[in-house]
């Protein structure tokens, strides 16, 4: 565990080494702060994990959700765009992991449920939308040298085994889904450069952070497996091309939504 | 991002962002890449520059059994230099498990210019990410990379050789990039063919070796392309027919598992032919002991599958002996002797 602490140091320590770097060019009037939270739902019902949820004609119980959300951007109303540097963020909601095997013999990822993103040194104004990807850019996904935001070979969010193509998973979901007497477990996972998807979200009206203290953002999980058939097949991966593509698909254009402002 | 002046200012520039702090250590020394004169230019890595210090760190760590589980295997294990940097094994067991590997160790030859994949299925995008496979694999190096943190940081040799490199502690990031640069140092220009391409001393080819060259610039020049000898791409070269076995995660399906992309299946990295005379036995299943094998193979050995690549005839080139032994004859001047003997190169 503290690894994986010393990890989130190192990154701290890299960011605010760029931000130093940020005071040399000009310093916006008034810089805010806000949290930006991806609220995982199933339809109407907050999501959780090891509870039975009705999809369709079908019954789910999850046991994992994570996925990378990067380069978030806001958007003010002239269409300027604020990139939130080094903005790697792995959202997740997971038990115990056990990763060992993988960099370590033993590794324990600890349970965690992480929706929100603290962003600060946001410039004056008012926002009108926010730009983020769901997976990693082709750059970093191509280098797992390269050190930005929380990206990490640590945490089972990456493949580097040699047997595979050694790059970043986007996203994970695993569980269990019945139909009548059918069931599978499932693990659907999205993953390679073709399948980076950017989602933009209009806010209902232009925020501005120096008053708003957050935004909400919705997940769908029923979107994200809309159309997905996790009964005939239950591994999703790069072996099954078609599927994760429709699968990242369906995290790019339909699962994300705009929730709601926080003042 | 392709030249290579600018790329030294640039890497200043990254370098005094992050240090504005008074600081009296001495930065990195640029390594000014020396791009042989009958070689096309590498594309650098900006991300990854290389420096003199970074070289030595990556060939420290190289020769280093301590990056395995077991402190007996580095990397040199299955990557000797006096064999370009290959390990003569068809499929080694040198890994820490003892088990029989599944794919031929590649020699480790020019390799500032792969820039289309590393792996014999291009798995790997770049030096840096594919490190991360031999070094954590079960049967290979079967290195805790927490653990191999924690060994270099009780040598201080390496404690101040990451800071003078990289200005940064120990990281198993900061072990890859030190890798990868030292690998991009292990340039093979100096092959008796080179001297007679830039016309220097002792750079003559003989009648049947200049019969071999022009025999391997008509018949094998569409993947074994150029100054490299490669086109580091994916080909199916027609060793085998079938490969509906999908068995190891697409083992035997060479770059399609990677890509998914039906037109690869059975095809498999482009090798460089330089010093191929040390690089025995040779495919990615190190499957032909000899070079006339291959050469065997090519002839008239080829299996037709709808993946063949389309510059290799169906019943092969049809070389006759003398053509034979004129291409193995050119073969053999590309062995690089300095290359090999390097002590630069050479375990510090």
């Amino acid at each position: 565990m503290k690894r994986i602490f010393i990890f989130a140091i190192a990154a701290l320590i890299f960011t605010s080494c760029d931000n130093n770097d940020d005071s040399t060019e000009i310093q916006p009037v008034e810089n805010a702060k806000t949290t930006i939270t991806f609220d995982a739902r199933v339809g109407n019902a907050d999501f959780a994990l090891n509870k039975d949820f009705t999809i369709g004609t079908r019954t789910y119980n999850f046991s994992k959700l994570r996925y990378w959300v990067s380069n978030v951007t806001l958007i003010d109303s002239k269409g300027a765009e604020y990139l939130i540097p080094d903005s790697y963020y792995l959202m997740e909601e997971v038990g115990d992991l056990n990763l060992s095997g993988t960099i370590s013999d033993k590794l324990t990822y600890p349970a965690r449920k992480r929706e929100s993103i603290d962003v600060e040194d946001i410039p004056a104004g008012e926002y009108k939308s926010i730009k983020f990807s769901i997976g990693v850019d082709s750059k970093h996904n191509d280098n797992l040298s390269l050190q930005s935001g929380e990206l990490s070979i640590a945490n089972g969010m990456s493949n580097i085994a040699w047997m595979w193509h050694t790059s970043y998973i986007f996203s994970s979901v695993a569980g269990i889904v019945k139909e009548g007497t059918t069931s599978a477990d499932f693990l659907a996972e999205t993953g390679l450069n073709a399948n980076y998807k950017t989602v933009s979200i209009d806010f209902a009206a232009p925020v501005n952070f120096s008053t708003a203290k957050g935004v909400v953002l919705n997940l769908d999980v029923t979107k994200i497996v809309d159309g997905i058939d996790l009964i005939k097949t239950p591994k999703v991966n790069a072996a099954q091309a078609e599927v994760m593509s429709a699968l990242a698909t369906n995290y790019g254009s339909k699962a994300m939504t705009f929730g709601s402002i926080a003042n | 991002m392709k030249i290579n002046f600018s790329y030294s200012i640039l890497l200043s520039l990254i370098l005094t962002a992050c240090s504005k702090k008074e600081s009296v250590d001495p930065e990195p020394q640029i390594y000014q890449f020396a791009v042989p004169a009958n070689f096309p230019r590498p594309v650098f890595d900006i991300e990854n520059a290389m420096t003199r210090e970074g070289i030595e760190l990556g060939r420290m760590l190289f020769y280093d059994v301590r990056l395995s589980g077991n402190n007996k295997v580095s990397c040199a294990s299955c990557h000797d230099q006096k064999l370009a940097f290959s390990d003569g094994k068809a499929l080694s067991n040198a890994g820490v498990s003892g088990t029989i590997l599944h794919r031929h160790a590649p020699a480790l030859v020019n390799l500032a210019w792969a820039n289309n994949g590393l792996f014999w299925d291009g798995g790997a995008t770049n030096l840096e990410s594919q490190a991360f496979g031999p070094l954590t694999a079960s049967d290979e190096m079967h290195q805790d990379l927490f653990e191999l943190v924690d060994e270099l940081n009780a040598v201080p040799e390496y404690v101040k050789q990451f800071d003078l490199a990289f200005k940064d502690q120990i990281s198993s990031q900061n072990i890859v990039k030190a890798l990868a640069q030292f690998q991009r140092t292990l340039v093979s220009a100096n092959s008796r063919y080179d001297k007679f391409k830039r016309n220097e001393a002792e750079g003559n080819l003989s009648s049947m070796e200049l019969r071999g060259l022009e025999l391997v610039r008509q018949k094998c020049q569409s993947c074994h392309t150029g100054e490299l000898f490669t086109d580091n791409a994916y080909h199916n070269n027609g060793i085998d027919a079938d490969f509906s076995n999908d068995q190891s995660e697409g083992l035997f399906q060479g770059r399609f598992r990677i890509s998914y992309n039906p037109a690869d299946m059975g095809s498999f990295k482009t090798p460089t032919l330089r010093n191929a005379a040390l690089t025995a036995p040779y495919m990615h299943d190190g499957r032909f002991t000899k070079l006339e094998d291959v050469i065997d193979h090519y002839s008239g050995e080829i299996k037709v599958s709808p993946t063949l690549d389309k510059t290799i005839p169906t019943n092969g080139f049809q070389f006759n002996p003398d053509e034979k032994k004129a291409i193995m004859a050119f073969l053999n001047t590309l062995t690089d002797e300095e290359f090999v003997t390097n002590r630069e190169l050479s375990r510090p």
